[in-house]
């Protein structure tokens, strides 16, 4: 294929396929931080409703 | 004991506007809930995609720099990349479609027997909360204006521009149905903790169902211009247990029956 790598005068030019790899890899990585960060959120939201659903915790003051 | 307080300091219910807010107010029904998750779910492929644009430019930029590259090539065509960056798309799309419709379509769901109905009517500039399902001995259902209290008339802690002098009080964890239209113009009953915005349309009955998981305080505003004092005339929901609820209705309907 005629991408593969850029043709130069005089270096070999970049690769396609790795900067594709390489972008994806770290669109990837980003991707799964931010996936990390759902996944505590939702623990966080789940332990608080079990909480309150077992009466350990309350929302209402106490007067 | 260490985690109980862990979870006190980073979950403050914010069930209104703050300044400086960036995300959503925490969810406390399951259709914002679901928003949220939506949310989070597109938002992994914004990132996804942005990182990786944003490398691609960067190293185009790099590599091809005019003290690097002198003489740029000039590519016409290349097939598999043009298949490559015409699936992968579609592929996302669909991923994003998915979780998409299935939220689209439990909000749709209709709650078949709700155990209260409230109506929210619009008026320039105030709401009226009719609950019919209670009605004391000469027909009167429980009807109430809610008005926004001035600024100059709140009292230390309270919000300004969201606070009422009569809440819509509702039973938490219970199925509701909330009848939305207007006397006048158009306007739109939206609380965001809730996940519920609905137009209220003159002439018009829009129905939506939802069920407060948590008790608390819940803030909204009109969400459609109807008029100068659009931006004054707020919504708020008090979700109570449903001892507390029965009291209240009860107090609210004797003076309506003393005065029979």
């Amino acid at each position: 294929m005629a991408g593969h790598k850029i043709a130069h005068a005089t270096l070999k030019g970049p690769s396609v396929v790795k900067e594709l790899v390489i972008g994806l890899a770290l669109g990837l990585a980003a991707g799964g931080l931010w996936k990390m960060h759902h996944w505590n959120e939702q623990r966080k939201t789940r332990t608080f409703y079990d909480l309150l659903d077992k009466d350990e915790i309350s929302v209402v003051v106490a007067e | 004991m260490i985690v109980l307080k862990w979870l006190f300091l980073t979950i403050s219910p914010c069930d209104a506007a703050e300044p400086w807010q960036l995300g959503f107010q925490d969810a406390a029904t399951p259709i914002m809930q679901g928003i949220i998750d939506l949310h989070h779910d597109i938002f992994f492929f914004l990132i996804l995609i942005l990182v990786f644009v944003l490398w691609i430019l960067v190293r185009a930029l790099w590599h091809f720099h005019y003290k690097e590259n002198a003489i740029p090539q000039r590519i016409v065509h290349g097939t598999t990349i043009e298949i490559l960056w015409t699936i992968f798309p579609s592929l996302i799309l669909m991923f994003i479609a998915i979780p998409s419709f299935a939220l689209l379509y439990s909000m749709d769901e209709v709650v078949v027997d709700p155990a209260i109905t409230i109506k929210a009517i619009g008026h320039q500039w105030y709401w009226t909360y009719e609950y019919s399902d209670y009605n004391s001995s000469d027909e009167q259902s429980l009807t109430f204006d809610s008005y926004m209290i001035p600024e100059e008339d709140l009292e230390l802690g309270q919000l300004r521009l969201l606070e009422v002098d009569n809440r819509v009080v509702v039973p938490a964890k219970t199925h509701l149905r909330i009848i939305v239209t207007s006397a006048d113009v158009l306007h739109s009953w939206a609380v965001p903790s809730l996940g519920v915005k609905c137009d209220a349309v003159p002439g018009r009955l829009n129905q939506i169902s939802i069920l407060v998981q948590r008790e608390g305080v819940y803030y909204g505003q009109c969400s459609e211009i109807c008029g100068t004092n659009h931006a004054f005339m707020p919504i708020v929901v008090e979700a109570v247990s449903r001892k507390d609820y029965g009291s209240w209705v009860s107090n609210q309907l004797i003076p309506q029956t003393g005065e029979a």
